[in-house]
């Protein structure tokens, strides 16, 4: 081993303990906090973390070093070394951590069911009256849906290109390029769409334009993602043919690149439009308009045969997209 | 006859430290149908690859055609390649679309990218793809996709690509390796016409010595990266070939 990756793995090793065990005992003050009302000072949270993990480490038992650093190949069994019992006492913490955290409440569960009566009856009686205003509103959402696609694709599908590996010179310019679209596709896509749809809600109003505008910038980003990995993926051979025959880069991208890539980009376009009509169903709850807003408004006139057609009509909808955007991409497949 | 390609002292050192080329020498008359014989990993891909700047040499000097291979750039690389068709061992061709647009692609050196857009429509250049076609028995075949014809069919259409380009050179990788022996044959029998009657220069590597003896008309041994054998395809006597192929080899026929 390079005496460089030595050091690499013996730090990793080391900051794998700390955290490990710093967590531990975040977590056993947090329960001896509910428990029994200990208030322990987050400073000394750190130092019991680090004291035992540097214990650990010295006796050579530790997680990081099992991890990380080579060790002597034991026939022992897992329950008889320590950095086993290490894992299942993390496990074991974790999951009473979260249970409480949570609020987890079977006892809830099974005996209040006759408060979402309400709810239920709505379900099984649905206020027919409601349909005409229903699917107006879920129009809206369907078409919101439909332009936020619609728009996001010629960025997407431009962007896109830049964003694939293999057709960025591997130059300063081209790596920069690439490296900045990837950032913005990867950031913005982390950012949910309900975040944004709140964000435009105070832009251009409450409303499906907001909910459109907050769907299409969250599709351009998934779309650049899954478009240039489509494109990282061609066959390679077309394109050099391509390229021997004298033909410049556009013509190259042109013929050789977006022929081998139009039927998977159709597909994934076809299921992005899927996802944002039932993400739009939801960006509509925090003012992105159609048939979400109907929906928040009925909810908290508490009109719960109104929530109940709205919940079928939006089932139906999901059911439908799925389906057919299941059929189109099955026949784009073979294309 | 003149040359119409002279490579002088060619080395390619690839990124990972492999000498592929050590100092390749040749010069090849125009006309001439010239076999590039060698154990896999001598180097003939890459020497071919270097010709029309697929890959980049490290050093060294390729004329073609009178012009400086390796000083070219942008437009000017372009025009050089145009000048060259390739043909490779997995056809490289668009597998959804035509044949006759694969064709079509061919001529993509000689017009713009808005003009090339509207080619399918052009019917000059559409004439001349048909007449390609038709020159490799595949007239009938020009709507079919790709993906739908046999191997040998898909390397007719990628010498009928080569042709759009008006080439005074074709390069060929192992342009028979993945078709069956008869196929292959039908495949070179295009290639040697093309030497033969519109007087294109052919480097065409191969691994069957029966093949390159019907259609060479000189033959280049590759070993390591160096030339060790440069002869007719009749010198190619058993001594000639072990000097190639090495010791343990045995020579199997194919015709
Ligand atoms: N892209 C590459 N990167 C690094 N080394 C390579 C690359 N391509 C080829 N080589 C190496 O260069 C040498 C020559 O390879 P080349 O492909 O030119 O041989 P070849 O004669 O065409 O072989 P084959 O008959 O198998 O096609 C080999 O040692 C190979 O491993
Ligand atoms: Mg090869």
């Amino acid at each position: 081993m390079k005496k460089a990756n030595k050091l690499k793995f013996n730090f990793q090793a080391i900051l794998t303990d700390l955290l490990i065990w710093i967590y531990i005992s975040g977590c056993i003050s947090f329960l001896l906090n509910r428990w029994f009302e200990l208030a322990i000072p987050s400073l000394y949270i750190l130092i019991y973390g680090a004291v035992v993990s540097v214990i650990v480490m010295i006796c050579g038992i530790s997680i990081g070093r099992k991890v990380f650093l080579p060790t002597k190949r034991t026939n022992n069994k897992w329950y008889k070394t320590f950095w086993g019992w290490t894992v299942v006492l993390i496990l074991l913490i974790t999951f009473i951590v979260g249970w409480i955290l949570v609020e987890v409440n079977p006892y809830k569960f099974f005996t209040k069911f006759k408060n979402a009566g309400g709810i239920m009856s709505g379900i099984f009686d649905p206020n027919l009256d409601l349909l005409v205003v229903s699917l107006t509103a879920l129009a809206e959402t369907i078409y919101l849906a439909l332009l936020a696609t619609i728009f996001a694709i010629p960025f997407a599908f431009l962007l896109s290109f830049f964003a694939a590996r293999n057709l960025m010179p591997k130059t300063l310019i081209g790596n920069t390029v690439y490296i900045i679209i990837r950032s913005f596709a990867t950031v913005f896509r982390s950012i949910e769409a309900i975040v944004w749809a709140i964000i435009f809600s105070v832009w251009v109003g409450i409303g499906p334009f907001a909910g459109m505008l907050a769907l299409m910038i969250h599709s351009i980003a998934a779309l650049i993602k899954l478009y240039s990995e489509q494109i990282e993926n061609i066959d390679p051979g077309p394109v050099e043919a391509i390229k021997a025959t004298g033909a410049n880069t556009l013509q190259i991208w042109v013929f050789g690149v977006v022929p081998q890539i139009i039927s998977p980009f159709l597909a994934f376009t076809i299921y992005r439009w899927d996802i944002n009509v039932r993400m739009a169903t939801i960006v509509g709850f925090v003012g992105g308009g159609g048939i979400g807003l109907l929906l928040l408004q009925q909810q908290q006139l508490l009109r719960w045969h109104n929530v109940g057609m709205i919940i079928w009509l939006i089932a139906a909808v999901v059911w439908i997209m799925d389906m057919v955007s299941a059929k189109v991409r099955e026949k784009l497949q073979g294309m | 006859m003149k040359n119409i390609i002279e490579i002088k002292n060619l080395h390619k050192i690839y990124a990972g430290g492999t000498h592929a080329l050590k100092g390749i020498d040749l010069n090849v008359k125009e006309g001439e149908f010239c076999i590039l014989l060698g154990l896999s990993g001598s180097g003939k891909t890459t020497l071919l690859r270097c010709l029309n700047r697929l890959i980049e040499p490290t050093s060294g000097d390729i004329q073609i055609d009178g012009e400086d291979v390796i000083a070219a750039k942008g437009q000017k690389l372009r025009f050089i390649r145009r000048k060259i068709g390739m043909i490779f061992q997995q056809f490289n061709l668009i597998k959804n679309l035509s044949s006759l647009t694969n064709v079509l692609t061919g001529k993509l050196g000689y017009s713009s990218l808005l003009h090339s857009l509207a080619f399918s429509k052009n019917k000059t250049d559409v004439e001349i793809a048909l007449e390609n076609l038709q020159r490799v028995g595949l007239k009938d075949l020009a709507e079919k996709k790709i993906k739908n014809l046999s191997g040998g069919q898909q390397q007719r259409v990628a010498i009928a690509r080569a042709l759009m380009q008006n080439p005074k050179v074709i390069l060929a990788d192992e342009p028979v390796a993945s078709l069956d022996p008869a196929t292959a044959n039908s495949v070179m029998k295009y290639l040697g016409e093309l030497n033969k009657k519109d007087k294109i220069t052919i480097i065409c590597s191969l691994h069957f010595l029966s093949l390159a003896r019907k259609y060479g008309t000189r033959v280049v041994g590759l070993k390591d990266g160096e030339i060790v054998f440069d002869g007719t395809p009749k010198e190619i006597d058993k001594k000639r070939f072990k000097e190639i192929y090495g010791e343990d080899a045995e020579e199997v026929e194919i015709r």
